[in-house]
């Protein structure tokens, strides 16, 4: 079975067809339109958030996925996201469904994020070619791979973290499929923490790598940053009064004419880092231990931060708990993992006729 | 060096609609006190533009408004997903939409995340973040509420 996953919910807009044979994922091509190169000319702001942009790009990202294959499942995420975005996406996914009559698997974002686990540690996606200039020659990226075995270190239930610009939330998934959501941000998601404290460091976007590599040179322990509801006890999040309070930290800096030097900013940026991945951390392998599974899984752009993977494969294998997270570039929004979430519920026959198909913005999995 | 987070006071100031008043708040929930007092003055069709800088306090105002509008949902930061529509259960107001322009460079891409559409309509309150991002396509009477941290 061929599956085209289609994802336009937020930025990116990406195509993938994978196939599928017996729970076994092989990539067969995987296509990003990445703009964060874009985004940088402007100064660190996204200009281009519309949907008017993955109307332009859809088309050609879906052509260069298929090349003259017409897959036999199509499989698109419905929500959660922006409304005017997710629309490009299932109206693309509809009107293909029709004309191809192939079924057609409404799929949850955030559900994709979860399967990206699945689709296994070794593919060999390339990362994002970095010097496109524009979108012309934007991000294409993909490459065939060999057919992967699943992710079979994973023993059900597990508990999963999901950590992205929008998104940070603790899901306890029972099987395949089923969820139930533990606890989640109360404001600001992580991913935003790192955006927002990258712009009060004045380090450039996207804040997640900016900080990351600011870090590197930086010592966590010269500032002391509060780790939000770290005691509070349930799997809930907040971030905004950590990103409050950097700002204030800087801002009395200042006031007090600290020179800022290029080691103040890397300090800062350590410190920071610090108390965002201890909180992840922490409410992670709390909720783990609480729950008394033996596997989490990590999902999200945030992912893709490497003290944060570090930090939570070295705590959670001293708890005797396995630690599942997809390798970098299938943490940040594709399609694969959309492809690979639409197998699952089209081998279930979970299908949604193309009349019947909508654009859920607040879709949640739980 | 440790560090004194929540002490902080700011001052917000409200200009347009039936308020035209000053206050200080020196907690989030202060904030969010003086945000319920001003949800008592709308009536539906209200849009309210936010201004003020990171961690001036806009989107705590802005939950203790849905707070006192009925929604039970957990507000949460539109800054990534540009903009969050919750269900509220207030007398003539059952639509909260919350929106966030820190992401936008044109006044246009608000329309192009379909953001005015909410405008004006009688059971609805729009809150706007970073408004002056769009400011050209506010509505003329758009309460202003500006936020300053002391």
């Amino acid at each position: 079975m061929t599956i085209l996953g289609i994802e336009t919910s937020c930025d990116e807009t990406a195509a993938a067809l994978i196939e599928e044979r017996r729970g076994r994922f092989r990539v067969l091509k995987s296509v990003v339109a990445s703009q964060i190169k874009i985004h940088e000319q402007y100064g660190g702001v996204v200009p281009e958030v519309a949907a008017r942009n993955h109307l332009i790009t859809l088309l050609p990202v879906i052509a260069k996925t298929l090349g003259k294959t017409i897959p036999d499942v199509i499989a698109v995420t419905a929500g959660p996201g922006l409304v005017t975005s997710l629309l490009v996406g299932v109206q693309t996914a509809r009107t293909l469904s029709y004309i191809w009559k192939r079924p057609l698997v409404a799929v949850n974002h955030i559900e994709g994020h979860v399967y990206a686990n699945f689709v296994g540690e070794n593919s060999k996606f390339q990362i994002p070619n970095s010097n496109a200039k524009n979108k012309a020659d934007a991000n294409f990226v993909g490459e065939n791979s060999k057919f992967q075995i699943p992710n079979s270190k994973v023993r059900f239930p597990a508990v999963v973290l999901i950590v992205s610009g929008g998104h940070t939330e603790l899901v306890f998934m029972k099987g395949h499929g089923q969820y139930e959501l533990l606890g989640r941000t109360r404001d600001d998601a992580a991913g935003e923490a790192f955006d927002k404290g990258a712009k009060v460091l004045g380090l450039g976007y996207p804040g997640g790598p900016a900080i990351a590599k600011a870090a590197e040179s930086g010592d966590p322990k010269k500032y002391d940053f509060p780790r939000p509801l770290l005691g509070s006890g349930d799997a809930n999040f907040s971030f905004s009064g950590l990103k409050t309070s950097l700002l204030y930290r800087v801002r009395d800096m200042r006031a007090a004419k600290v020179r800022f030097t290029k080691k103040t900013t890397t300090d800062l940026a350590a410190s920071y880092q610090q108390a965002i991945v201890d909180v992840l951390v922490a409410k992670t392998t709390h909720t783990a231990r609480e729950r008394s599974v033996r596997t989490v899984l990590g999902c999200g752009g945030v992912m893709a931060n490497t003290l944060l993977r570090q930090s939570l494969n070295t705590r959670l294998s001293q708890q005797g708990v396995y630690f599942s997270v997809p390798p970098i570039n299938l943490c940040t929004d594709n399609a694969v993992m959309i492809a690979a979430a639409g197998a699952l519920k089209a081998r279930r026959k979970e299908f949604t006729s193309w009349n019947a198909v909508d654009a859920m913005s607040q879709w949640e999995i739980a | 060096m440790k560090l004194e987070t929540f002490s902080r006071r700011r001052r917000i100031k409200i200009i347009g609609g039936a308020h035209q008043k000053n206050f200080v708040a020196d907690s989030d929930a202060a904030t969010q006190n003086i945000a319920a007092e001003f949800a008592l003055t709308l009536k539906g069709g209200e849009v309210i533009a936010l201004y003020g800088d990171l961690g001036a306090g806009k989107t705590t105002f802005v939950k203790g408004l849905a707070k006192a509008l009925g929604v039970t949902e957990v507000v949460t930061s539109p800054t990534f997903v540009l903009m969050n529509v919750y269900r509220a259960h207030s007398k003539q107001i059952s639509r909260l939409v919350h929106i966030d322009c820190y992401r936008l460079e044109r006044a246009g891409q608000l329309a192009e995340i379909g953001g005015d559409e909410y405008f004006g309509n009688s059971d609805t309150v729009v809150a706007i973040e970073w408004p002056e991002r769009v400011n050209t396509v506010l509505p003329k009477d758009a309460i202003r509420i500006e936020f300053n941290l002391e």
